[in-house]
């Protein structure tokens, strides 16, 4: 907040700014510039058959070419118009691809910075600890299963075959008819391979 | 289309500041409103007051206003900053049927639609080019431009550049 008197705040006008605005301006007069030529051309054309009515051949054909020659000029400032455009687009893009460039850059930067946070030591640490903790929980769980006796784990067992019993739905009781279903009978022999050809003995090739 | 006149227009009372005051500012806010509806419809910018004598005149009812009562319409758009003097003789002045404020916001909007947030533009190309024939700042006076630009850039949303003759705008 240092400069109250001057107005030197920081401008986001770059200098391919500037260059472009040259451009644009450039571009801005040829188009002025044509739009005056195709004018006086316009009245030229009028005017040629203006005189042309009137009988003056010789003034009104010098009138035509000085309009030939006019419109040449037109065609030359498209031809101008079209570099100048051009070059505003080509510098345009490149201040996009710049822009891309540095966001790319920023994010590997900052992806850089996330990485520096966790080194390769201490994630081989991390995972060690997991794995003790790991192998601690499974020593616990042992111990803990060593103090049931054998009885207890058959009572446990019968507990868990009681809830799922309760839980489980009655089977259909009609035994009569399971006799009626006819089930395919288990294949009797080896399943065959279906071309024998592929199962020849590899043979040694005369030299 | 045709400028429809107001009612008023054809009232020759209209064209004599009336004396009671209650009146004259009813008075004068019809005239306000005509003036800009006037410039609106005709895209006028800058009023020059010696050429735009017969926007205060109707030869039906052979009627004027007064030298008087022009300065007094003037003065009154002046007070409720509907226009700005160009020039300390008070021969032209800006007027604001939209102020700077709503100039800029419209212009704003214009580039953003076009996607030219971020790109130079030059003032020639806002005002006079192919591309904004059709839009209401088409023909718009360069003082104005530039106090609409104005506007964008206390908001940040421009940056008017200026350098060597060269004068552009680049919006963000």
């Amino acid at each position: 907040m240092g400069n109250i008197f001057g107005n030197k705040k920081t401008t986001r006008i770059t200098e391919q700014d500037k260059a472009v605005l040259q451009l644009k301006q450039q571009r801005d007069k040829l188009k002025q510039y044509q739009k005056k030529i195709l004018s006086v051309i316009e009245k030229d054309k009028e005017l040629a058959r203006k005189l042309l009515r009137e009988g003056k051949k010789e003034r009104a054909k010098l009138l035509l070419k000085k309009k030939r020659y006019q419109e040449q000029l037109v065609e030359k400032t498209d031809k101008q118009l079209d570099t100048v455009e051009q070059l505003v687009h080509d510098l345009e893009y490149a201040q996009v691809e710049m822009e891309v460039l540095n966001s790319l850059k920023t994010g590997n930067e900052s992806l850089k910075e996330v990485h520096k946070l966790f080194s390769i030591e201490d994630i081989e640490q991390i995972m060690e600890e997991t794995k003790e903790g790991i192998e601690k929980q499974k020593e616990i769980d042992e111990i803990l299963a060593g103090v049931l006796t054998a009885e207890d784990e058959e009572a446990v067992d019968m507990e868990f075959a009681e809830i799922i019993r309760q839980n489980l739905p009655d089977v259909p009781v009609s035994d009569s008819n399971i006799s009626e279903v006819e089930l395919p009978s288990v294949p009797t022999e080896e399943p065959k391979p279906k071309n024998e050809k592929i199962i020849r003995k590899p043979v040694p090739l005369s030299a | 289309m045709e400028f429809t006149w107001p009612w008023e227009y054809d009232f020759p009372p209209f064209f004599t500041l009336q004396p009671n005051l209650d009146t004259q500012r009813k008075q004068l806010e019809a005239w306000r409103k005509l003036v800009l509806d006037y410039c609106r419809h005709n895209k006028i910018f800058v009023l020059d007051v010696q050429e735009s004598i017969s926007l205060f005149q109707n030869k039906a009812i052979d009627r004027q206003l007064s030298t008087e009562g022009i300065n007094q319409v003037l003065e009154s758009l002046l007070e409720y900053n509907q226009i700005e003097w160009c020039d300390k003789a008070k021969k032209q002045c800006l007027v604001y049927w939209k102020n700077p404020q709503e100039w800029g916001n419209l212009i704003y909007r214009y580039a953003s639609d076009k996607g030219m947030t971020n790109t130079v533009c030059t003032f020639y190309e806002l005002t006079a080019g192919d591309d904004v024939q059709n839009e209401e700042f088409a023909g718009m006076d360069q003082s104005l431009l530039v106090k609409a630009l104005k506007t964008l850039e206390a908001t940040n949303k421009a940056e008017i550049i200026m350098f060597g003759g060269n004068e552009g705008v680049k919006f963000f």
